[in-house]
């Protein structure tokens, strides 16, 4: 074959672009640890990756789900301890107040329950940032209020959350329930924490009473009557902590599932985009020996061309 | 017998023809990196001989024509090849500059966020991932105005990342309706160029002689103008070519019958027709083919894709959205206003004041968090508008196949590219020109002509020694 001048130099023009463009490519999967970054560099590729990229990017939304949740039961879960120590002060004092005790020992327990009721109440207004902890679903900051009387006797405590929770996701598939409404009366749905008719459990109502049968020395109804209650109250009590603690439980669980899913599909990422550093090296050395050995040969080629015109007379 | 006389005209005859070729051989060794140049040979031919007593004897020789050494077979295959390169390195060229558009690149180095999670892409994909997260953590926390607040400002990027994109794109297939009407002006501007060398060419025949170099140029041309648009050519007896594009003779010999104009296809897109019969082509090949392939195509695939995507967002948040509950209370507000990809928008009331994202399911209980739920899980529902495919998922195969389509591409344009080499290197063989057999021929020449020179002035010492005789 005759080969012209152009050749030699269209030749080496050409595949020193082909070299230099292998070099460029390999010397950018080596530097930024990916063999795709555009979606022509491997369409399917890509289209899995970015398929991963969202389940990655949803379960590390779930991580942030679980550890939200996990501060707001950890909360609940210290106001109900708390709710719990006034609950057996109170059974303490409705235990002591038999027919052996002063009117004046009665009056001082009548006035610490009365400290009790406010201190559960401001417990049971417990809240997580915004939102209420024990209110329900309900809108507005305080669900319990207490009424008191002009001798700053509690009458009343009332409750304006409502009986609804709302769980939230904490994987593709599960949701956990961390709340529980503070009263539920309606027969139906979650437990609530100080009043729910289906147990007899009524915190503030059956306090009241100790209260008021305090005041009033009536031991025997105490003893008859309030003793029973807040036995009552107590089982609901240790239900609540218990249930709380299962939540916690079950939310551990969950966030050690989500890092484990986390971390596998970080590892199908990086098998799918990410780069075999040692085979990219040694490719890449391949590519600048062999760009050397072209860069070499034309030079070569080049000389001899000069020594044919040398030649001439 | 010649006699000494006609010998110093065979000598004479020869230093002319060594002359050509030295000519011949400097204008070869001048083109030497013309790529349009083909190699030129000088034919020569031993010059009539005169009967003798001893018979026929030879009177030297003489240049008869100089020719060009061209394989018009290897001619033809460069133009068509060249038609097949126009048209892929014009997609290329709008595929690449689509997929900037488009900014979906992964980086598996990017993080964001408190948690350090990878986002992974710079476009929609993880975008879209962020609203869905977003709504997530509005569900988790409904009435804590910081996730309304990220809830707002991820829908807005969205959004605006869709606006922009859509309008990105939309630019750029106005700058490919420009270049379909560049590369028609330039076709036309070859096109009447190669009329005009057409017309030179069938002169010089006819008066014998040689167009070499104007053929040189008009081959330019026709590669050139394949590049641009496929087309086919006849030789003539005139030496001339006659062009045709997708059936249309537009140049015949030396006349230019016809014109490329573009007209609008609707919305603004170009397509080619004959200027004055009006006929629209249907091209197969070139740039203008090819630029018109990848806007109408994998172009308009995907911006119908993106707006596809946009405005089934728009209905399933909103069809969701609008039975929630605000933190006042109110109800039926829509969440994202617009269509489609280049309309979407958050609604103001919403980023004005985030309580009155309607997340609740029920009136007065911003606790509830089921209609943010709803909203979080739709990231992983199937769509029937998007052939059952999540949000997510349907946008990944549009990234897929728009992959595939540029993919495609740049596989051609290598593809051409060692194609065209080897064609190149082909007609180089036949017609480049190689230095080393310029520079021996160059010395053949040289010696012939100092040969020949030496036998003038021998005959003349024998001429002297004749006319010297008398004296004596």
């Amino acid at each position: 074959m005759r080969i012209a001048g152009t050749s030699f130099t269209d030749s080496m023009v050409s595949q020193l672009n082909l070299l230099s463009t292998r070099q460029y490519q390999l010397q950018n999967q080596a530097s930024t640890g990916q063999t795709i970054s555009a979606p022509s560099d491997d369409p399917a590729g890509m289209a899995l990756a970015l398929n991963l990229q969202a389940d990655n990017s949803a379960v590390t939304q779930y991580s942030q789900n679980i550890s939200t949740l996990q501060n707001r039961a950890t909360i609940a879960g210290n106001a109900l301890t708390s709710l719990q120590t006034i609950e057996e002060r109170a059974s303490e004092i409705a235990t002591s107040a038999d027919g052996t005790a002063t009117p004046a020992q009665l009056q001082a327990n009548a006035s610490e329950v009365t400290q009790l009721i406010q201190q559960a109440a401001q417990l049971m207004n417990t809240q997580d940032g915004s939102q209420s902890v024990f209110g329900g679903t309900a809108s507005g900051s305080a669900p319990f209020t207490v009424s008191t009387d002009a001798s700053g006797n509690v009458t009343a405590v009332t409750y304006s959350g409502n009986t609804d929770v709302a769980p939230a996701a904490v994987s593709q598939i599960a949701t956990i329930n961390v709340d529980a409404p503070g009263e539920n009366n309606s027969g139906t749905g979650a437990r609530g924490i100080v009043s729910d008719s289906r147990y007899g459990a009524d915190l503030f109502n059956h306090l009241i009473s100790l209260q008021n049968n305090l005041l009033s020395g009536n031991t025997s109804a105490i003893t008859s009557t309030d003793v029973q209650n807040l036995s009552k109250d107590s089982d609901n009590i240790i239900y609540q902590i218990a249930s709380n603690g299962a939540a916690q439980t079950r939310l551990t669980a969950a966030a050690s599932f989500a890092s484990s899913q986390q971390s596998g599909l970080q590892q199908s990422l990086s098998s799918v985009a990410g780069v075999d550093l040692t085979q990219t090296l040694t490719h890449l050395t391949q590519a600048n020996n062999a760009y050397q050995v072209a860069l070499q040969t034309s030079s070569q080629i080049m000389q001899l061309q000069q020594y044919v015109l040398s030649t001439l007379p | 017998m010649l006699g000494l006389f006609n010998t110093l005209n065979l000598g004479a005859r020869a230093l002319t023809a060594e002359q050509v070729g030295v000519e011949v051989t400097g204008q070869n060794l001048a083109n030497a990196s013309n790529p349009a140049y083909a190699r030129q040979t000088v034919q020569f031919q031993t010059s009539t001989p005169t009967p003798s007593s001893i018979g026929m004897e030879g009177t030297g020789v003489e240049a008869v024509s100089i020719q060009q050494v061209r394989n018009q077979l290897l001619d033809g295959q460069i133009q068509s090849e060249s038609s097949v390169g126009g048209y892929w390195n014009s997609q290329q060229t709008a595929l690449q500059n689509a997929q900037t558009q488009l900014n979906e690149f992964l980086n598996l180095n990017s993080t964001s966020g408190t948690s350090g999670a990878t986002t992974g892409t710079q476009g929609l994909s993880s975008q879209l991932n962020n609203l869905f997260n977003a709504f997530q953590s509005v569900a988790t926390s409904p009435t804590d105005p910081s996730a309304r607040l990220s809830l707002v400002d991820s829908a807005q990027t969205l959004a605006s990342t869709f606006n922009q994109t859509s309008q990105n794109l939309s630019t750029l297939n106005g700058l490919l309706n420009t270049s379909v009407g560049n590369d028609v002006s330039s076709a036309n501007q070859l096109l009447s160029d190669i009329a005009g060398i057409n017309g030179q060419i069938a002169k010089a025949t006819a008066s014998g002689g040689n167009a070499n170099d104007l053929v040189d140029s008009r081959e330019q041309d026709l590669e050139n103008l394949a590049n641009l648009v496929n087309i086919q050519t006849t030789s003539n007896s005139d030496g001339t070519v006659s062009v045709s594009i997708a059936g249309q003779e537009l140049v015949t010999g030396n006349k230019l019958s016809d014109t490329l104009a573009t007209y609008d296809s609707g919305g603004g897109n170009l397509l080619v027709q004959t200027a004055t019969s009006a006929t629209p082509l249907t091209l197969s090949g070139g740039s203008i083919q090819g630029t018109i392939d990848a806007r109408d195509g994998t172009l308009a695939a995907l911006r119908n894709n993106l707006d596809t995507m946009a405005s089934s967002l728009i209905t399933q948040v909103n069809g969701i959205y609008k039975n929630g509950y605000n933190l006042n209370g109110n109800s039926g507000a829509d969440f994202f206003t617009g269509s489609d990809a280049a309309t979407i928008g958050v609604n103001p009331t919403v980023v004005n004041d985030p309580s009155q994202i309607q997340a609740s399911g029920v009136a007065n209980a911003g606790g509830d968090n089921s209609v943010a739920l709803q909203l979080a899980q739709l990231g992983q529902q199937p769509i029937a508008a998007l052939n059952n495919q999540t949000l997510s998922g349907a946008y990944a195969q549009d990234v897929q196949s728009f992959g595939n389509a540029l993919s495609n591409a740049n596989d051609q344009v290598t593809n051409y590219n060692s194609v065209n080499t080897m064609l190149l290197n082909q007609r180089d063989s036949v017609s480049g020109v190689s230095l080393e057999e310029e520079t021996t021929n160059l010395i053949t020449y040289q010696k012939a002509y100092e040969c020949s020179a030496k036998l003038i002035s021998t005959v003349d010492e024998m001429l002297q020694t004749v006319v010297a005789m008398k004296n004596t």
